[in-house]
């Protein structure tokens, strides 16, 4: 039996086999999937923001992709996954408000997909599958066994990559 | 010690920041039925600290389509407000404005939207006049954006924004009743951590 394992917002999740992640409604939000095919580990996590705070006073680190990415892999390392064999995907980094004369509401999708860009590379995670960007939310699900996404997203239908 | 997120609140403050959702109510109502040219009465809503994923849920959950509604807050207070509404609420406000309905978001026409974002923008004015009034500060609103989409997409935009470091956001749950039939509206209000202290000081509840 598979089963599905929801991750919130600012929440990562992992699972193995034959199980799935589900995270729903990404808007400026990314949801960074990780694979490991050879153990068919899968690892997902929600991140709102680039950067967590200098002076360590943000107190959920999935919030954030400079330290929820290193602590969703230091997790899936724990139960066994190999960091040279990972992939990643990711979904999210949208524009879902357009404030007329405004760039600080509007610019925080990129600036999530330049954090999550930079953050695997510092990781020598390769990006094999991206959707990102756009003015539409989407809800990303993952399965650990082939290390599949797919995207519904309102209006556009859905996706499997 | 500066307030870094609405755990720290005690409950006074937290009181003061119920009252401003009474009296932003009462301001609404006498708003709403000028506009609709309808008697609107305002029960007194409820007023809720809540973290992301439960407001997600409080709203019904992260893939229900709503109509998000953002305005900008400048000057005393920085940060943002939101309105969601439900298609069966914008109908009811089409029909007392303009006398049309619509089977569904996509059928919302450019005027039909631009009424939808004009009743939000007086509901949020009416708290924001709440908040300015009780605090003696002047508040500015941006020209509202508006999103129809997955409500968990749409109220993490200004949160993702304005609440870097705090992780809760204060949610008025109005409910209002007009040609005997009740309605629930949802605000969400998000001023960064800094205006958070600042309203808390001129109300009298903050002390350094």
């Amino acid at each position: 039996m598979s089963s599905m394992a929801t991750v919130g917002i600012a929440e990562m999740g992992v699972v193995k086999g034959e199980d799935q992640l589900i995270t729903y409604a990404l808007g400026s939000c990314i949801g960074v999937c990780i694979h490991d095919k050879n153990s068919k580990i899968a690892g997902m996590v929600h991140i709102m923001l680039p950067t967590a705070p200098t002076d360590g006073s943000g107190k959920s680190i999935c919030r954030y992709a400079d330290s929820g990415i290193p602590a969703l892999i230091k997790k899936m390392e724990s139960i066994g996954a190999v960091r040279r064999s990972f992939t990643a995907k990711i979904a999210g980094g949208a524009k879902m408000f357009n404030i007329p004369g405004d760039s600080v509401v509007g610019n925080i999708g990129d600036r999530n997909i330049e954090a999550v860009k930079k953050t695997l590379a510092e990781l020598r995670i390769p990006i094999i599958g991206q959707d990102v960007g756009l003015d539409y939310a989407r809800t990303m699900t993952f399965n650990a066994n082939d290390g599949m996404v797919t995207i519904k997203a309102f209006t556009k239908g859905t996706s499997t990559w | 010690m500066g307030i870094k997120s609405y755990d720290d609140l005690d409950s006074m403050q937290l009181d003061a920041l119920r009252e401003i959702g009474n009296i932003g109510a009462g301001n609404a109502a006498t708003a709403l039925s000028a506009t609709i040219g309808k008697p609107v009465n305002i029960d007194v809503p409820t007023v809720k600290i809540l973290d992301i994923n439960e407001a997600v849920e409080a709203l019904g959950g992260a893939e229900k389509i709503v109509a998000g509604i953002l305005v900008k807050l400048e000057e005393g207070i920085h940060g943002a407000m939101m309105s969601i509404q439900t298609l069966d609420v914008i109908n009811l406000m089409l029909d007392s404005l303009l006398g049309t309905t619509v089977e569904g978001y996509e059928e919302l026409d450019e005027m039909q939207i631009s009424a939808v974002c004009e009743i939000a923008n007086i509901l949020m004015g009416s708290y924001i006049n709440a908040i300015s009034d009780m605090t003696e500060m002047a508040v500015n609103l941006s020209v509202p954006a508006i999103s129809i989409n997955m409500m968990g997409a749409l109220i993490t935009v200004p949160m993702a924004t304005y609440c870097y470091e705090a992780e809760k956001i204060m949610m008025i749950e109005g409910k209002f009743s007009f040609d005997g039939i009740m309605h629930k509206h949802n605000l969400l209000l998000i001023p960064d951590v800094d205006s958070l202290t600042r309203v808390l000081t001129r109300l009298g509840v903050y002390n350094e």
